[in-house]
């Protein structure tokens, strides 16, 4: 028998427990807590890079950073805010964050097109080192926005995963990024942006399935 | 009567922590608002279906309600959800078209309340998904039928409700 939308109320009213109301302010911390445990988890197992130790560190280390640094954030945000739905929000921060850090890779490819062996100025193995450890930080970024995410109702599960492998993907190659000593436009360009694509790639494809109610 | 908006949000921010009698109000006014909401974008044999499974979802994520903001575009939101998770369902074959009468009084909508519409949804889809999705998903027309009523083929027909369903997927929060 179909049961009424009254009794489903009665129902519903009767089963009604409080609830602490996610907050945007909660979940960010959350974030920065994941982010903060994989930057500390980076210099614990492969220590700081001499000229971040030093405090002597390239322009580009400062401008790459900042911009992946930026980009994470602005990723988180907008993940946490879907937890949260709303018609009329619209979460374009990290596109914009996206668009100044794709400058990178650009920058990148007109320092390669000076240099005598792309393969030496973009890091070689180091390189793919940067790549494979990068996502590995970003993995626990990405676990605590999956967590958050869960517990609310995002609308948009595709978005979602693709905002959250990105968020988690840049905020991952900043906290690695503390321990690599390469920090030309050309490494910092390509070996630390490809894991943000790579991750947001990943997130896109798998977490949706995740994250439907 | 109607509930406004920040009657609305006092009842919710008052259920979070535990009212029962406000919530079951909330409840109440949030399944009328539903019916109205849904009026003419849903099949009226499918319409207690799709307002119980709102309701569930409000009840499962009401922590997801922040106080702080207005109640109807989250509860909006939620609705729009569900109602694009049931076109995506099965077809039902026994289906009866919508009646002239089941039209809700546009005229009585105030602008916020128009702008987080189901009609904002549709109004972002090509004419010819948005008109395949109407006689499909929302009419209950056969394929077959449909094609000869939107001079669209059947496949057309079976790739427009897709491919509209998959954009509105994607508009549940931007289309305003």
């Amino acid at each position: 028998m179909k049961r009424t939308t009254d009794g489903l109320i009665a129902q519903l009213a009767n089963e009604l427990q409080p609830v602490r109301p996610l907050r945007w302010r909660a979940g960010m911390a959350l974030a920065l807590a994941a982010f903060a445990m994989a930057a500390l988890a980076v210099v614990a197992l492969r220590g700081l890079s001499e000229g971040v130790a030093h405090g002597h560190v390239s322009a580009f280390f400062v401008v790459a950073n900042g911009l992946l640094l930026l980009l994470g954030l602005a990723g988180a945000s907008a993940v946490i805010a879907m937890a949260s739905p709303n018609v009329g929000a619209q979460h374009q921060g990290p596109k914009w964050a996206l668009a100044m850090v794709m400058v990178l890779p650009v920058a990148a490819a007109f320092a390669l097109l000076g240099s005598g062996s792309a393969d030496h100025s973009i890091g070689g193995l180091h390189a793919v080192y940067c790549i494979a450890l990068s996502l590995a930080t970003a993995a626990l970024v990405a676990a605590a926005l999956v967590v958050w995410l869960r517990q609310g109702a995002p609308v948009s599960a595709p978005a979602a995963g693709l905002y959250t492998g990105i968020a988690a993907g840049a905020l991952g190659s900043v906290a690695y990024g503390l321990s690599c000593p390469v920090d030309t436009i050309a490494h910092l360009g390509i070996a630390h942006v490809v894991p943000v694509a790579l991750a947001g790639a990943m997130g896109r494809i798998a977490l949706p399935a995740f994250l439907r109610w | 009567m109607t509930a406004d908006e920040a009657a609305l949000a006092r009842l919710m921010g008052a259920a979070q922590q535990g009212d029962r009698q406000a919530y079951a109000v909330l409840l109440e006014q949030a399944g009328r608002w539903l019916r109205r909401y849904f009026a003419r974008r849903v099949a009226p044999q499918n319409l207690d279906d799709l307002v119980q499974e709102v309701l569930l979802s409000l009840h499962r994520k009401r922590a997801t309600y922040d106080p702080a903001r207005p109640f109807l575009p989250w509860l909006a939101a939620i609705a729009r959800y569900r109602w694009v998770d049931q076109l995506r369902g099965e077809y039902r074959a026994a289906t009866q078209e919508l009646q002239d009468n089941d039209a809700v009084d546009e005229g009585s909508e105030d602008a916020v309340l128009a702008r987080i519409s189901l009609d904002r949804l549709f109004a972002r889809l090509p004419a010819a998904q948005a008109r395949a999705i109407e006689l499909v998903k929302i009419e209950g027309r056969s394929i077959c039928e449909a094609s000869q009523r939107c001079g669209q083929s059947e496949a057309l027909v079976k790739v427009n409700i897709f491919r509209g369903i998959r954009k509105m997927a994607a508009l549940i929060e931007k289309a305003q």
